[in-house]
């Protein structure tokens, strides 16, 4: 009893001076560590969800494999600061059809987008064996890579903003998902992603800088707020175009502000 | 009015202040113009470095480029009707890219760069990928030549910290599979399970033997105790063996097993909680070599009971070659010298003991004759000595 109450004036008189320490880099071997065990995580349930999601297609089950697109796409979406470091994998998983001349006709448009246009703009399971092939081939060897990368500590921090910057320039358009309009599983991957690394530097980024955190935790739960309004029972999403003009304005300035807050977090923690 | 000379004391003290006053506030202005100024040419000098890249439909101008190693920024226009990227590659990695560029819009890339030979992504991925050069610059020598800073480690120690995790798990697994053969009253398939369990343990024991008092609880040999094999407290794997393979029996075994699964579980946790500094990642794995050589191998003291020692050799060796892995980028870079000599060591080891297998598995060690463990030994203690080159090559011990 007594000890605290002497402890607590000596460490709110030490506190500003903390604010000014430097991050020690070692301080960010947990985080950055535990970030890729999140991220292997992840990525063992993209396998495992992207075989059942092809399973379905190759069974022609049109409607399993529409409900299964876009909670297997999530586990892409949450890690894509990683998953992006990897282009040619990057390319032949999530490249969207603008990314190729000849459009969905290209030979090198695969991927989730590719199978994404058969199954919701053509309605079809028909004749995707090659790329549902490609697809488990492909996450399975994001795989092999992402264990065998050692994370540059810099893009782990910096993926934050990184995610942010995906969301304000491809989900509030809706461009991403535009065939299936399942905008809003990838919309919270990202942002999840996002937090999730904010989560894991919180201390870090608290010693230098609490009304920072404090602020990038209010503009995360503004857009966790209005997302939550278009969840359905089943725990997914509604489609995009259920999502209210009023709403992608609240959206845009909390995710813009995020974006622009986040992208300054690799020079709070020493990492420019 | 009247007296406008004498009276004018007052009001010329008030013009002295207002005169002074108006002399800071044009210093101020002045300094802030001079500010502004700077400020304004610092841009124009920023925007004057930038290298201007211009996306078109089917190219990017210029498509070749070369730039001094060191802080770069590319300012990407985009002229095709398309949002598109523009990347900086090595190999197939993403080094710094922009994705979603509108169309007739344009954004700035900055990047660090390290001399070398780059591809660029340049829109439509059926573009002809660019090309970037970059040359190294006086600074870029020195750096390279300079020893690694703290943050180097990062990437290194916490992929090390991974592996802790990753085989921390698997070492819990493989108790708990070891405890439910025991519970279940399977002795040969318990004698089975011992050898994956202690593999396990041993690609993690030069971590765990930081942890004295838990290491002891799961790795302490019967000598530890005053009584022995017979010693109350001998507990851990080496009692687990003792009853397995020298008693084969499994009496009294079941609270025994209890126990090492709790311990290997809190060792996993405390091996997560355990900050470790760069010069240990490497000390940990020399001194584990040198038991390994000074002690292990000559007298197979380790499994007596089983005889599996090479099966945990060969587990030391895996993580030896795991911090070397993780090192090497580091080593590549600022003491290349070192890792023929290291790789050599590694190699030699790992054949000696490959050398000792039959069908796939490794044999008794109490059918490894003495002169084989000689070699043994001394295959190991030169891995050691090659790994203690590390320390003083990238000033480990006196990083900042």
């Amino acid at each position: 009893m007594k000890k605290s109450f002497i402890a607590l004036p000596l460490l709110m008189s030490l506190a500003p001076l903390a604010a000014f320490a430097a991050t020690a880099p070692l301080d960010l071997v947990g985080p950055v560590s535990d970030y890729k065990i999140y991220v292997t995580e992840e990525i063992g349930e993209l396998v495992t969800q992207t075989q059942a999601f092809t399973d379905a297609i190759n069974k022609g089950d049109l409607a399993a494999a529409r409900q299964l697109y876009a909670p297997t796409r999530v586990h892409y979406e949450a890690i894509e600061p990683i998953a992006e470091l990897f282009s040619d994998l990057d390319a032949s998983i999530d490249s969207r059809v603008d990314d190729h001349e000849k459009g969905v006709t290209a030979e090198d448009f695969t991927g989730f987008h590719r199978i994404e246009y058969a199954l919701f703009a053509q309605n079809s399971t028909q004749g995707l064996e090659a790329l549902t092939a490609k697809l488990n081939a492909d996450v399975n060897d994001l795989k092999t890579r992402v264990d065998g990368l050692t994370f540059p500590p810099e893009k782990v921090v910096g993926g934050a903003a990184a995610l942010l910057e995906e969301v304000a320039a491809t989900k509030i358009s809706g461009e991403e998902d535009r065939y299936s309009h399942t905008d809003l599983y990838d919309f919270q991957g990202n942002i999840d992603g996002a937090k999730k690394i904010v989560d894991l530097f919180r201390g870090q980024i608290g010693q230098q800088d609490q009304a920072f955190l404090a602020k990038v935790d209010k503009n995360f739960a503004t857009v966790n707020k209005i997302l939550a309004k278009y969840k359905t029972q089943d725990g997914g999403f509604e489609t995009y175009d259920k999502v209210k003009d009023n709403d992608r304005k609240a959206l845009v300035g909390p995710v813009n502000t995020l974006a622009e807050d986040l992208s300054m977090l690799r020079g709070k923690l020493g990492l420019n | 009015m009247s007296n406008p000379t004498p009276q004018s004391a007052p009001p010329s003290r008030a013009l002295r202040w207002g005169v002074a006053g108006s002399v800071v506030v044009m210093i101020a202005a002045g300094g802030l113009f001079y500010y502004a100024s700077q400020l304004a040419a610092t841009k124009r000098q920023v925007n004057h470095n930038e290298i201007a890249v211009t996306i078109h439909a089917h190219a990017c101008e210029p498509n070749a480029l070369t730039v001094p190693a060191g802080r770069a920024s590319f300012r990407i226009i985009n002229r095709s009707d398309r949002a598109v990227e523009w990347e900086i590659l090595d190999g197939v990695l993403v080094v710094e890219e922009r994705e979603n560029i509108a169309p007739g819009l344009s954004q700035v890339i900055n990047a660090n760069l390290q001399p070398g030979d780059y591809a660029i992504t340049c829109g439509l991925l059926s573009n002809p990928r660019g090309t970037l050069h970059v040359t190294p610059t006086a600074e870029s020598d020195a750096q390279a030549k300079a020893k690694p800073s703290m943050v180097a480690f990062i990437g290194p120690l916490s992929e090390f910290r991974v592996y802790l995790s990753g085989q921390g798990g698997a070492l819990i697994k493989a108790a708990a599979a070891l405890q439910q053969a025991i519970d279940t009253g399977d002795l040969a398939q318990a004698q089975a399970l011992y050898a994956p369990a202690r593999e396990a343990y041993q690609r993690l024991a030069p971590a765990a033997q930081r942890l004295a008092e838990l290491d002891n609880a799961i790795n302490a040999r019967a000598d530890y105790f005053e009584k022995r094999e017979q010693d109350p407290a001998f507990s851990g794997f080496h009692r687990l063996e003792y009853s397995l393979f020298q008693q084969r029996s499994l009496d009294g075994l079941a609270p025994v097993a209890q126990r090492l699964v709790a311990d290997v579980t809190t060792l996993k946790q405390q091996l997560l909680a355990q900050s470790l500094p760069p010069e240990q990642l490497v000390s940990i794995v020399v001194r584990n070599l040198n038991s390994l050589a000074d002690v292990r191998a000559v007298s197979g003291e380790e499994e007596r009971y089983s005889h599996i020692d090479l099966n945990g050799f060969a587990a030391n060796l895996q993580v030896a070659r795991k911090v070397v892995d993780l090192m090497r980028p580091l080593l590549t870079k600022s003491a290349a010298d070192l890792l023929p000599n290291i790789d050599r060591a590694l190699d030699a080891f790992d054949a000696e003991l490959n050398g000792l297998k039959v069908d796939n598995h490794y044999t008794r060690y109490d059918s490894v004759t003495d002169d084989q463990r000689k070699q043994i030994a001394d295959k190991a203690k030169a891995v050691a000595a090659a790994l203690d080159g590390i320390d003083p090559a990238l000033g480990l011990s006196g990083l900042q």
